[in-house]
């Protein structure tokens, strides 16, 4: 179930990227070709690229693809690496949940008082802001995931990972 | 206590939490949210996705995924195969021209794809098994591929010089043109070593002798490999002529390359074409992820006047700055072992950058000199992605034959710092030409 959920993210994500590479060619166009002035582009673009960030982070955790220093958890016995994935990821789901709880709260303080952008389009921040708590929520439950998978024995920790 | 004692603690600490195989970003997380509560109290940490948030905020990160769908889309194809194909074809009068063609090869993907092991495999794939076939000893062959795909991060465009110029807040276009003539320097260092030990092991004949191919089969192919090229250019034209940012032109050349990959290569399926996304968001969101923890560990750093009281405490030693540069690049060196070019960037620009400047030393030229480190990084043992990926391509050539054949590559990266050392001009000449002088 989690598993689906951080693919479904992926595929958000992934057009997300997509979606930034077509406005920016769009907002070049009106630019350069139709010699008009843009307003929203910029900022959605960007807006677009961190929402990508924060939603891609469970998919690519379930991809196992942030890199990682996996020296150490190689030259170890099976026994004490299990008990050192564990240690880590519930080291890394401590501070994800500080980032959620604090994303949530950053969040909810901008919609409560509208703030905006401080530029001509103004667009609300709660909305950009919302793939904080969002993006790291799914991410922790990914973790949990993984975490369950490590302690029921059915995931080999810091394995086929794309690491240094 | 003492910001300068402070710091050791960080930086022990934050070894320890990376080597434990915790995710670079996550770990990073990790040792500054603990720094901060122990330091600065609970509310501190009130900042952290703030931080996080505003680090991405950056118009100039865009051009990092923008990049990664170019290589990506060009890795995804047979543009490699290619590309080599038409070098050996054009090249093939020159004794040695095969091991050229195949430097040659990887310092013009390298260019395209801006990365190290995409490089190593594209060209690798078709590079390693032809110049065995024809002789070349299996060390030249694994070494000079793994050392040609580490141009990938000098060579413009270079994702590592993007998230260096990002760190430390220097120019990217003037970051690439730095990066030029040392790329073109090494590639011809490695070709030479290349020649020379070939030359070494089986004297003028066998390997070196030349070949000859029509001329119809050397400009057939050319209708492959040339709008590839013209993307680069035209990339590359944009961006110095002050047409666009590096942004808008990345992600211009990522939607061309994408479509030369369909009509070109017929990368039409959904499949082939979610793969080249997958593989591009995966990337992305991983080298994102790590600037924006490193943007939470740097906040770290400067809330509690570690980078501060180091910069200041590196001020008061009498120093020679020669000894300095050794220090710094001994100690990017180990680091480049152990962590990837990214995180060592992002970790140890922002601090390593006023130490450096205040030394009287160029950022640009610096930024040159720090890269072949990681260069280096990249085929030393005990983590050198680029001996992993020819391992896999190249599978019954054992790692100890790839690892020797290697190091006098690595011999020729530290002449370049050397000789870089000695002629600053070679990364800071075209720059200034092009762009006038730094401001």
């Amino acid at each position: 179930m989690v598993g689906r959920v951080s693919e479904l993210c992926g595929v958000v994500s992934a057009l997300m990227i997509l979606g930034s590479v077509l406005l920016t060619c769009q907002m070049i166009w009106v630019r350069k070709i139709n010699n008009a002035s843009t307003v929203w582009q910029t900022e959605t673009v960007i807006y677009l690229m961190i929402g990508a960030t924060l939603l891609g982070l469970p998919y690519v955790q379930k991809l196992r693809g942030h890199v990682n220093v996996d020296l150490l958890p190689r030259l170890l016995p099976p026994a004490i690496v299990r008990w050192l994935a564990i240690v880590t990821l519930l080291a890394a789901m401590a501070v994800i949940g500080v980032m959620v709880f604090y994303g949530v709260e950053m969040w909810f303080v901008s919609w409560q008082k509208g703030w905006r952008s401080d530029t001509v389009w103004g667009p609300k921040l709660w909305i950009p802001y919302l793939a904080v708590p969002v993006g790291f929520t799914l991410y922790l439950l990914q973790l949990l995931a993984d975490l369950v998978a490590v302690v029921q024995g059915i995931d080999k920790p810091f394995e086929s990972g794309h690491s240094h | 206590m003492d910001p300068l004692f402070l710091g050791g603690l960080v930086a022990l600490c934050t070894i320890l939490v990376l080597f434990s195989g915790v995710s670079v970003a996550s770990g990073l997380l990790i040792v500054s949210a603990g720094f901060l509560l122990a330091f600065d109290g609970l509310r501190s940490l009130e900042l952290m996705p703030e931080v996080f948030f505003g680090k991405l905020d950056s118009f100039a990160l865009l051009s990092i995924p923008m990049f990664i769908i170019m290589g990506s889309a060009i890795s995804s194809t047979r543009a490699g195969a290619d590309l080599y194909e038409a070098l050996d074809r054009w090249l093939t009068r020159i004794p040695g021209g095969l091991v050229i063609s195949n430097l040659g090869a990887c310092a013009l993907f390298a260019a395209m794809s801006g990365s190290s092991p995409a490089t190593c495999a594209a060209i690798g794939k078709m590079g390693i098994p032809e110049m065995r076939k024809r002789g070349y000893p299996d060390g030249v062959a694994a070494g000079s591929i793994a050392a040609g795909g580490t141009l990938g991060i000098l060579i413009p465009p270079s994702v590592t010089m993007i998230v260096y110029g990002i760190a430390t807040e220097t120019s990217i276009g003037r970051l690439f043109l730095a990066g030029v003539i040392p790329g073109l320097l090494l590639m011809l260092l490695f070709m030479s070593w290349s020649i020379f030990s070939t030359w070494l092991q089986q004297g003028r004949s066998g390997a070196l002798e030349a070949r000859s191919f029509s001329w119809r089969q050397r400009i057939e192919i050319l209708p492959r490999v040339i709008p590839f090229l013209i993307i680069i250019a035209g990339v590359l034209y944009a961006m110095y002529g002050g047409i666009a940012t590096p942004s808008e032109t990345a992600a211009v050349g990522a939607l061309l390359c994408l479509l030369m990959a369909m009509i070109i290569y017929r990368l039409w399926s959904p499949k082939a074409l979610w793969q080249v996304l997958r593989d591009s968001t995966r990337e992305s969101v991983m080298i994102l992820f790590i600037i924006a923890a490193a943007g939470v560990f740097s906040y770290m750093l400067s809330s509690l006047f570690i980078t501060q009281s180091i910069a200041a405490y590196i001020g008061t030693l009498e120093v020679n700055r020669w000894v300095l540069m050794g220090f710094i690049n001994l100690f990017l060196l180990v680091a480049g072992f152990f962590l990837p070019p990214v995180a060592v960037i992002l970790m140890a620009a922002p601090i390593l950058l006023p130490i450096i400047t205040s030394a009287g030393f160029d950022p640009y030229w610096f930024a040159v000199v720090l890269t072949i480190n990681m260069e280096i990084g990249l085929i030393s043992p005990p983590v050198g992605l680029n001996l992993y990926v020819i391992n896999s391509i190249a599978p019954d050539i054992d790692l100890k034959t790839i690892l020797l054949g290697s190091l006098p590559y690595v011999g020729c990266m530290l002449l370049a710092i050397v000789l870089l050392s000695l002629f600053p001009g070679l990364a800071t000449w075209l720059p200034t030409a092009v762009m006038g002088v730094a401001v």
